[in-house]
């Protein structure tokens, strides 16, 4: 049982989850998705590295769908599309022309759908939605996912994590040094009468 | 910094400087004799060592690399041809630098009992196995135990079924976490004993190194106070300061050169510019781990050693006993926020010895500990409930609330010695420095996977006794590599069914010594890193001796 191994097995057993839907078009979202990546980019005072600004929507797109923005941040918010630029422009550079391509094989069965949209981030978000459920046990999937979940996760150095909204969401108070004991609710109810004294 | 010329014959070349060598290295330097010590990994201190999740968990900070720099194979039986491991992962997984993985371990310290060393003479044979006693007892390396206990560092209370310990632990256990106490009270009801998990690590400012922050970051990181005790936190400063010994990282072993007369006369490696240097020595300890000692003696075939130096039993690389490992996940009502502290407070080892009413040979423990839920990536790939869904507001809402509220049960256990199970050079395949890569054969013995399905069903049971809202279990399956990586160079009196005598010197080649985990004749119950520690100082004891004497 590895990483690997077990995402695959929950990737099959989520697979064909998601319920059927109307092919809706709502260009409202798609435009909201690339006007927010537009404002990180302002933000950040700088056009992505490796990525053009339609793929980086893409990706933005999907990382959002991965981990919705709900009543709490999500991967928009963490800044997900940021790590996944600044990885592909440097540890993974080698990968891009290869994600480039699977990207683009992606999009095109959008295209072929007759919809109008001609890439994921010009669906709305319910089209969004029933698209990936289709392609959640695909490489293209499985790299985007993880790589969400480095987005979310890593370090905020890798170019996610925004403000560290992926370590509030889960609890995690993150890397910083000591801790004293008690540490969570169970271990608070013993402690003073069954720790460092029995020996 | 003491520094020798490759040309000088030193009195030794320890070849790596992990759990044994970095010990050994110590052992040898303080007794004044000259040792270099060459290690493949670079030289980081602990102001190197981060809480970096995604470079050292996912990108492999402290193995050196991946499978795309190691280049190890495996297959599951003789008649395959061997390829890249099916789950991604390189089949041996060990940190490169110096203190080896004793630098990322998690610090189990687990000792083996009187009758893990006659076990054999106990139940008798198991057929289709090398089971066997070890030329040595318990009471021979119970010392060195204690010393492993006193002088590299151990924490920890007595338990209702340790064995025999000629002192106290140094220093009291660490606190107990959520998932202990979870684990106590399981254990209660089903009539089972949770004990303290003794651990190499620091509860108490001891020689002069400072104790345990709780900060969480030990499985596979670096500790960054030095309270884990690796060897690079224990030994390796002693070795540097007794002026007798030189840790020369970056260097990359390819051979063990033999003279004429059967001896080993020097080491030759490739330096970190990628130069070959040859280091001159009088004799050579070899203890690189289970998997590359055996490759290194094998890629030091020569006339007068054709099946590889150290070999005349065929016994090299064989018997790799890779512990088995189960584990059932839970979640609670409550935030444990397991990921703070040590991963493992306390263990359970009502189950340690075989019982023959259950049909099969095995016995191992049982320890509660955050594992995948340590860290949020891990968490996110390895530590979430199957039944929910992959991905949206499902997925997030399931993050949000199961990571620190999540804890596994995670058992260690046996594994038999068999001849099917091995590492031999790939034929094709070579490593990122040009040496024949690493090439893994193992497929469990049938009572290994029984042993550790039976474990499954007892860590399930914990989580039904302590309360879970819910758990779920991933199943036993073959494995397809580890980081225990014992046997392949076993300890034995008969030099036709073992590599090095009861002193860990090689049968075949008298100034040759190895000391790892290949050492172990048996696999304990899955926690072997304080055997082999106190194997290497029992080793250096002999070796030192027998450097008084001449015997070299």
């Amino acid at each position: 049982m590895t990483p690997e191994d077990h995402s695959r097995r929950q990737f099959l057993k989520s697979a064909g989850a998601m319920a059927s839907a109307h092919y809706l078009r709502a260009l409202a979202p798609a435009a909201a998705t690339i006007a927010q990546a537009a404002c990180s980019a302002r933000d950040e005072g700088r056009p992505f590295t490796a990525l053009s600004e339609g793929e980086a929507a893409d990706f933005a797109a999907i990382a959002s769908r991965i981990v919705p923005t709900t009543d709490t941040p999500g991967a928009t918010e963490a800044g997900v599309i940021w790590f996944i630029d600044k990885a592909f422009s440097d540890p993974m550079s080698d990968q891009l022309e290869a994600t480039r391509e699977q990207l683009a094989a992606f999009n095109a069965a959008i295209g072929e759908r007759g919809t109008g949209a001609a890439r994921f981030s010009e669906l709305s978000e319910t089209e969004q939605d029933e698209f990936l459920g289709d392609q959640e046990g695909t490489p293209f999937f499985r790299l985007v996912w993880s790589m969400t979940m480095f987005g979310m996760f890593a370090m905020p150095k890798y170019g996610g994590n925004r403000d560290m909204v992926g370590w509030d969401l889960v609890g995690f108070v993150g890397d910083q040094g000591a801790w004293q004991y008690p540490f969570g609710y169970y271990d608070a109810q013993v402690h003073g009468d069954n720790t460092n004294d029995d020996v | 910094m003491t520094t020798f010329s490759t040309r000088e014959e030193v009195d030794f070349v320890v070849i790596g400087s992990g759990s044994a060598g970095g010990i050994i290295a110590k052992e040898l330097s303080t007794a004044g004799l000259s040792v270099v010590v060459l290690e493949q990994g670079p030289y980081r201190k602990a102001t190197d060592f981060t809480h970096d999740e995604y470079s050292i968990v996912m990108n492999f900070e402290l193995h050196g690399g991946g499978p795309d720099v190691h280049r190890q194979t495996f297959r599951h039986h003789e008649h395959e041809t061997a390829g890249p491991a099916p789950d991604g992962l390189s089949p041996v997984r060990y940190a490169r630098g110096v203190g080896g993985s004793s630098v990322h371990f998690t610090a189990n310290f687990w000792r083996l009992r009187p009758d893990d060393f006659r076990e054999r003479s106990l139940l008798g044979p198991i057929s289709g196995t090398n089971f066997a006693d070890w030329p040595i007892t318990y009471e021979e390396l119970e010392p060195y135990y204690t010393r492993v206990d006193w002088e590299i560092g151990v924490s920890g209370a007595p338990g209702p079924y340790d064995a025999p310990r000629s002192k106290p632990f140094p220093m009291p256990p660490l606190p107990i976490k959520s998932s202990g106490v979870l684990m106590e009270k399981a254990a209660a009801e089903l009539g089972w004993h949770a004990q303290p998990q003794p651990l190499a690590i620091l509860s108490q400012p001891h020689n002069g190194r400072a104790p345990c922050m709780n900060c969480g970051y030990c499985m596979w990181y670096g500790c960054e106070v030095g309270a884990k005790s690796s060897t690079l936190a224990a030994m390796i400063p002693l070795a540097e300061a007794s002026g007798n010994c030189e840790i020369r990282p970056l260097s990359v072993v390819t051979r063990i050169e033999t003279n004429d007369k059967g001896r080993a006369s020097e080491v030759v490696y490739l330096d970190a510019d990628g130069n070959e240097q040859a280091q001159k020595a009088k004799a050579v300890v070899l203890s690189a781990n289970g998997a590359e000692s055996a490759r290194l003696l094998l890629m030091s075939a020569s006339p007068q050693h054709p099946d590889g130096l150290a070999n005349s039993s065929g016994f090299v690389g064989r018997n790799l006993m890779l512990n088995q490992h189960a584990l059932a996940i839970g979640v609670y009502e409550h935030p444990l926020n397991d990921f703070k502290g040590v991963q493992v407070s306390r263990v359970i080892h009502d189950f340690y010895e075989t019982d023959e009413q259950r049909g099969y040979y095995g016995g191992g423990g049982i320890d509660a500990r955050p594992l995948f839920s340590a860290t949020p990536i891990l968490h996110s790939f390895m530590g979430m409930d199957p039944d929910v869904p992959r991905w949206g507001k499902a997925f997030k809402d399931t993050l949000a609330h199961d990571f620190t509220r999540s804890l596994s049960f995670v058992s260690s256990s046996t594994s038999l010695a068999m001849d099917r199970n091995n590492i031999t050079l790939d034929p094709e395949s070579k490593d990122a420095w040009g040496r024949p890569a690493i090439r893994m054969t193992y497929m469990d013995h049938d009572d290994d996977l029984s042993m550790s399905e039976f474990f499954e069903d007892r860590c399930m049971d914990l989580h039904e006794a302590a309360g879970a809202a819910k758990m779920w279990r991933f199943g036993v399956k073959p494995l397809t590599g580890g980081e225990h990586l014992l046997g392949t160079c076993r300890m034995g009196s008969d030099p036709a069914t073992s590599v090095v005598d009861s002193k860990h010197r090689s049968h075949d080649v008298p100034n040759l010594f190895m000391c790892d985990g290949g050492s172990m004749v048996t696999s304990g119950r899955g926690q072997p890193t304080h055997t082999i520690m106190a194997l290497a100082f029992r080793a250096a004891d002999h070796i030192k001796t027998a450097a008084r004497a001449g015997d070299i």
